[in-house]
């Protein structure tokens, strides 16, 4: 139902689970990540395809390599930055370069894990893995999508990271197929278009409304996938408004903004704001307050968007 | 084993010691020292204990060997050639643009390559991935993969040893080429890895020592794999570096190597030499 709110990694861990059911491929890693991930059951359920390594990110990247060179499909959830910066020589080399069929799922992404400081945001984790030829990246905004990208990155033969985040989220979208690579037109405008990704989208949404009341119509593209980026969508809707800003909860440069930015520098140079955390170790604190803090909150999106339209 | 074919196996050697050669020739520079240091290891995987097939190297139940200190790959290149696994004239584009043998192994590129090793640290946890993967296909296959002593330095292996034993892979057998140099110098001097074997066993690995350039030695203790059941397997190799090339044997200078002078053509003609002897010797 449209609002209602779902833990993200229990969706996560119960889609794939459900999956590994009947795709005996499917194999389980944990790094004693498993149980917060969703798989407790799983792992009762299924002990064989269930392997728990301990607190080694780097170790269980390569075991999972290792697995995908067997025909198994690994998939690997733990804390975002130790997913992707602690282990990143194993993603770009044994998951990238030897184009494995494991899934990197970082749990907890952007600063989720709020209060736990700066060691345990993710606010880079799209920038680095972007880098890393022939791996897909996605970020849901909704639990249905949770679901559905789930299946769909088992699906796709080749590496993917997802990221997923803690606090329970608003279902937003009627459930449906998710195509990688493909945007969602949100609402249709022509002043301004206004891409988010993840966590950020329900914000955005919200955002959109408000600036609507005052008459301000801003075309809302959500971007459930980060890499490969839905160019077309992007290009039209550039060409239609003139104005782009993007929002995520990642650093501003480097994510789904850098990635807008360099296809209009070279297709159709456009105005850009790029809404995120600036370069800094994030404070901590509650999580919506720190959304607040860094102006990525309905109210934070809506005074920026009008700034940049005043500009 | 007896010993007409512990000799034909050091025959087999001899030859890809000089393909190892062959590849110096075309390219004038290659990791020397390592690539022959465990060249009779490699050798008597393929040419006596590995279920492998190079007219079929994608085969399910194959056994896999990856060579995670990937510089060495020369010697990885030398045996699949000498195998059959592609044509020896690919060992003569070794170091040109585009070739298939570059100088650290790429899967994509080399029928016989499970893994792109050679950023140390990595091979013993794709191995095991392998090793556990085999095991639930419950197919039999045996996974080995040789580390270098310089690599033991690396902490991303002791995350590997340790699930691997927390696992029981005894289908996973580990060799530690020790030939005791590295760039810097001796291994001793550099991060003493000398009790390396201890350190397995306190991982809760079976461990044996052998002299990894004595051929009857590697045949018998891979015949005793698993050594225990429900451990994996570590076989501390004491090897010699750049062994078969007699300047150049036991020194650290020849972990990377660009011929010199009359080197090159020495080490054709010791290599030669070596071959033609051991054909005599299997004909007698």
């Amino acid at each position: 139902m449209i609002g209602e709110k779902k833990d993200p990694r229990k969706t996560f861990g119960a889609a794939v689970s459900a999956m590994a059911e009947e795709d005996k491929r499917i194999v389980v890693l944990s790094a004693d990540s498993g149980f917060s991930s969703g798989f407790k059951e799983f792992a009762k359920a299924h002990p064989e395809r269930y392997l728990e390594c301990g607190i080694m990110e780097q170790g269980v990247t390569g075991i999972a390599a290792g697995l995908a060179t067997t025909g198994k499909i690994p998939v690997f959830c733990a804390i975002a930055p130790f997913v992707t910066c602690r282990n990143y020589e194993m993603f770009r080399n044994d998951l990238g370069y030897m184009g494995q069929n494991a899934k990197i799922v970082g749990r907890n992404g952007g600063f989720t894990y709020s209060d736990l400081g700066a060691t345990h945001h993710s606010l880079e984790d799209f920038a680095i893995i972007r880098m890393i030829p022939g791996v897909v990246a996605i970020n849901p905004q909704d639990p249905g999508e949770i679901r559905q990208a789930s299946r769909a990155m088992i699906e796709h033969d080749g590496p993917v990271y997802m990221r997923i985040g803690n606090p329970p989220i608003p279902e937003l979208f009627p459930e449906e197929p998710f195509v990688i690579g493909k945007g969602r037109m949100i609402r249709e405008g022509s002043d301004v278009t206004l891409i988010s990704t993840g966590t950020a989208t329900a914000a955005a949404i919200e955002a959109a409304n408000a600036l609507a009341a005052e008459g301000i119509s801003v075309e809302l593209i959500g971007m459930p996938t980060i890499v490969p980026l839905d160019e077309e969508m992007v290009l039209a809707s550039a060409v239609k408004t003139g104005r782009v800003v993007t929002v995520e909860e990642h650093y501003a440069h480097g994510g789904l903004g850098t990635l807008v930015a360099e296809l209009l520098a070279e297709k159709h140079p456009t105005r850009m704001k790029m809404l995120g955390v600036p370069k800094v170790y994030a404070t901590s604190g509650p999580y919506d307050e720190l959304l607040h803090f860094y102006g990525l909150d309905a109210e934070g999106i809506a005074a920026s968007v009008r700034g940049f339209l005043a500009e | 084993m007896e010993k007409k074919e512990l000799l034909k196996l050091e025959l087999e050697a001899a030859r890809c010691r000089r393909n190892v050669i062959r590849m110096v020739e075309a390219s004038h520079h290659g990791h020397l020292g390592g690539a022959l240091s465990c060249l009779d290891i490699v050798t008597a995987l393929y040419f006596y204990k590995m279920n492998v097939d190079p007219q079929d190297p994608k085969k399910a139940d194959r056994d896999r060997f990856l060579l995670s200190a990937g510089h060495k790959c020369m010697v990885q290149y030398a045996v699949l050639a000498e195998k059959g696994f592609f044509d020896k004239k690919v060992l003569d584009t070794y170091g040109s643009l585009g070739t298939h043998i570059p100088g650290h192994p790429d899967m994509k590129k080399l029928p016989g390559v499970e893994a792109n090793t050679g950023a140390l640290g990595h091979g013993l946890a794709i191995a095991l991935g392998m090793a556990l993967g085999a095991r639930m296909d419950e197919n039999g296959a045996k996974v080995y993969t040789v580390m270098g002593d310089g690599e033991l330095a690396e902490g991303s292996n002791w995350e590997a040893a340790a699930a691997a034993a927390q696992h029981h892979a005894d289908n996973l057998v580990a060799f530690v080429d020790f030939n005791g140099l590295q760039i810097s110098g001796k291994v001793s001097d550099v991060n003493d890895y000398s009790n390396v074997a201890d350190r397995f066993r306190a991982f809760g690995w079976a461990v044996r020592e052998i002299d990894g350039n004595d051929m009857a030695q590697i045949v018998d203790v891979l015949d005793a794999v698993p050594f225990e059941a429900g451990k994996p397997n570590c076989i501390v190799a004491h090897t010699v570096k750049s062994k078969g090339v007699s300047f150049a044997e036991n020194v650290a200078g020849y972990h990377y190597w660009s011929p010199k002078g009359e080197e090159l053509q020495t080490a054709i003609a010791e290599t030669e030499a070596r071959i033609a002897e051991l054909e005599k010797e299997v004909q007698a």
